[in-house]
């Protein structure tokens, strides 16, 4: 060996033994406990603390308590990450799931609702029945509950009326300076029913359950520990609203399906668990990867 | 000493801050004079608040084992990055030219025998062959054992002990202090130490590696 070669060389001193000697406070201690020079090197090397060494003390300390403040404010990393990934994937899920069983949801509502509901998209093109844009204004997430009836009406009502010409004479045909944006020159009680039509279709009325069922089949779907930590987030908000709280919304979510869909409910029952949330992820994957 | 630091290492995880400033006092001075070695007197205070600043940052993460061992190699990589950065900007000094001087400089103080400076003895162990210096201050004045260094700087134990070895025998020789073997050339002062490794030993190179 290279270290039994060395030594064999006849280095009078024990190399480990002198390093390991150095920091010690008081030397000597060799082998031999003569003044050896390269100890007495390695002790000067490691000598005391130098004032000028220990500068950055207070920089450092700063640094601690800044490290500190952050560590309180913000939990531990790790499970924080953990929570993270684990919410992430119910999102995940939550969201594959309702994709997965909202268009047979929508499909089930356009069959029950044959009345009055398909009618409006066919119609504000020709007519202005869609709100001008302050009542839009007023109304800003109308979009989230009847996407079909509100969007594509607002914006054929003001493309014909806004001409650049009519844009440049105020002065016609506009004597209300909230919809000077589109002066059409309709009047003003033509716009009142459109008004009434957008608030009775927005999100707050309990006419608008076009996805709910589809949002109580996935929820219905989750395994039971999962349903908890999915009604906390975005995707089942309006859900947990309609039921008035998330205790309500297993209740609530089995009474719109005895409605709507009795035939599902029968099929995953009350208790749908795991099993079906199996079931339903590939069939979901299969959908999104072609 | 090592059970002291542990204590101390867990008060300063549970925000104790004169736990840390001990951690400090204890490590500063090894890592500054290590980490001269490395990066120059000039950029070593950076280097070293860098590394302080990481160490308060990743102190609650940090999970037992050698505190000493992780703050170290904290520190190296620091000094590799700060290497790397002067790399790409070479207009700043070389500081092992410097060093090089100021062991020129410490030869004086072979004349008052131990009673050498602690600025001098470092410039002469800086003025060894890298592998041999940082293996020199790892182990005698940061006071890692062999196996931890080892692990410091990705190598084995063995190969820390051959280069702390021929460091100190290399030390030995410019100290003038008499050596019986012959196998080396003596003209140790006149000659840089650097030129005479690659020449002289290539045959270890690869235990270290």
């Amino acid at each position: 060996m290279y270290l039994r070669r060395l030594e064999g060389t006849g280095v009078p001193t024990d190399h480990d033994h002198l390093l390991d000697a150095a920091r010690e406070p008081r030397p000597t201690a060799g082998p031999s406990d003569s003044p050896d020079p390269v100890a007495g090197l390695l002790r000067a090397a490691a000598g005391p603390p130098r004032p000028a060494e220990l500068v950055g003390e207070e920089k450092a300390l700063a640094a601690f308590r800044a490290a500190r403040q952050a560590g309180l404010t913000a939990p531990p990393s790790r499970p924080t990450r953990r929570r993270r990934f684990t919410a992430g994937v119910v999102v995940w899920i939550a969201g594959v799931a309702a994709t997965a069983t909202a268009g047979a949801a929508l499909a089930a509502v356009r069959l029950d609702w044959p009345h009055e509901r398909s009618a409006p998209p066919s119609t504000p093109i020709t007519r202005p029945v869609a709100p001008s844009p302050s009542a839009a204004g007023g109304q800003p997430d109308r979009g989230g509950g009847t996407p079909s009836q509100g969007v594509p009406g607002a914006a054929p009502t003001a493309s014909p009326g806004v001409t650049p010409g009519v844009s440049a004479e105020p002065t016609e045909g506009a004597p209300d300076p909230t919809t000077s944006a589109s002066p059409t020159p309709e009047p003003p009680q033509q716009r009142e029913p459109a008004v009434d039509r957008t608030v009775q279709a927005g999100p707050g009325n309990s006419d608008n359950t076009a996805d709910r069922p589809g949002l109580c089949k996935a929820y219905l779907s989750k395994p039971e520990r999962q349903r908890e930590k999915a009604l906390r987030t975005p995707a089942f908000s309006e859900l947990v609203v309609a039921a008035g709280g998330a205790d309500n919304v297993l209740a609530y979510c089995q009474a719109v399906l005895a409605e709507t869909d009795p035939e599902w409910l029968a099929r995953h029952g009350p208790a749908a668990g795991s099993t079906d949330a199996a079931g339903l992820l590939p069939a979901a994957l299969r959908r999104i990867s072609p | 000493m090592s059970g002291e630091l542990s204590q101390a290492v867990e008060a300063a995880q549970a925000g104790d801050e004169e736990a840390f400033r001990f951690l400090y006092r204890s490590l500063q001075p090894g890592l500054l004079r290590y980490l001269t070695a490395l990066v120059g007197a000039d950029a070593a205070e950076d280097v070293a608040s860098e590394t302080w600043l990481q160490v308060a940052r990743d102190l609650p993460n940090f999970s037992g084992g050698e505190f000493r061992a992780w703050a170290v190699t904290i520190a190296r990589n620091r000094a590799m990055d700060h290497l790397r950065r002067q790399r790409r900007r070479p207009a700043l000094p070389v500081p092992v030219q410097e060093l090089s001087e100021l062991a020129g400089d410490a030869d004086t103080a072979e004349r008052a025998g131990e009673s050498i400076g602690t600025e001098a003895a470092l410039a002469m162990i800086a003025s060894l062959p890298p592998r041999e210096a940082e293996a020199v201050l790892l182990r005698a004045v940061v006071g890692l054992d062999a196996e931890t260094a080892g692990r410091v700087l990705g190598r084995r134990a063995g190969a820390v002990r051959t280069a702390a070895h021929r460091g100190l025998r290399r030390l030995a020789l410019m100290l003038g202090q008499p050596t019986e073997e012959c196998d080396e050339p003596a003209a140790t002062r006149a000659t840089p130490p650097l030129p005479r490794t690659a020449s002289q030993t290539p045959h270890a190179e690869p235990v270290d590696g």
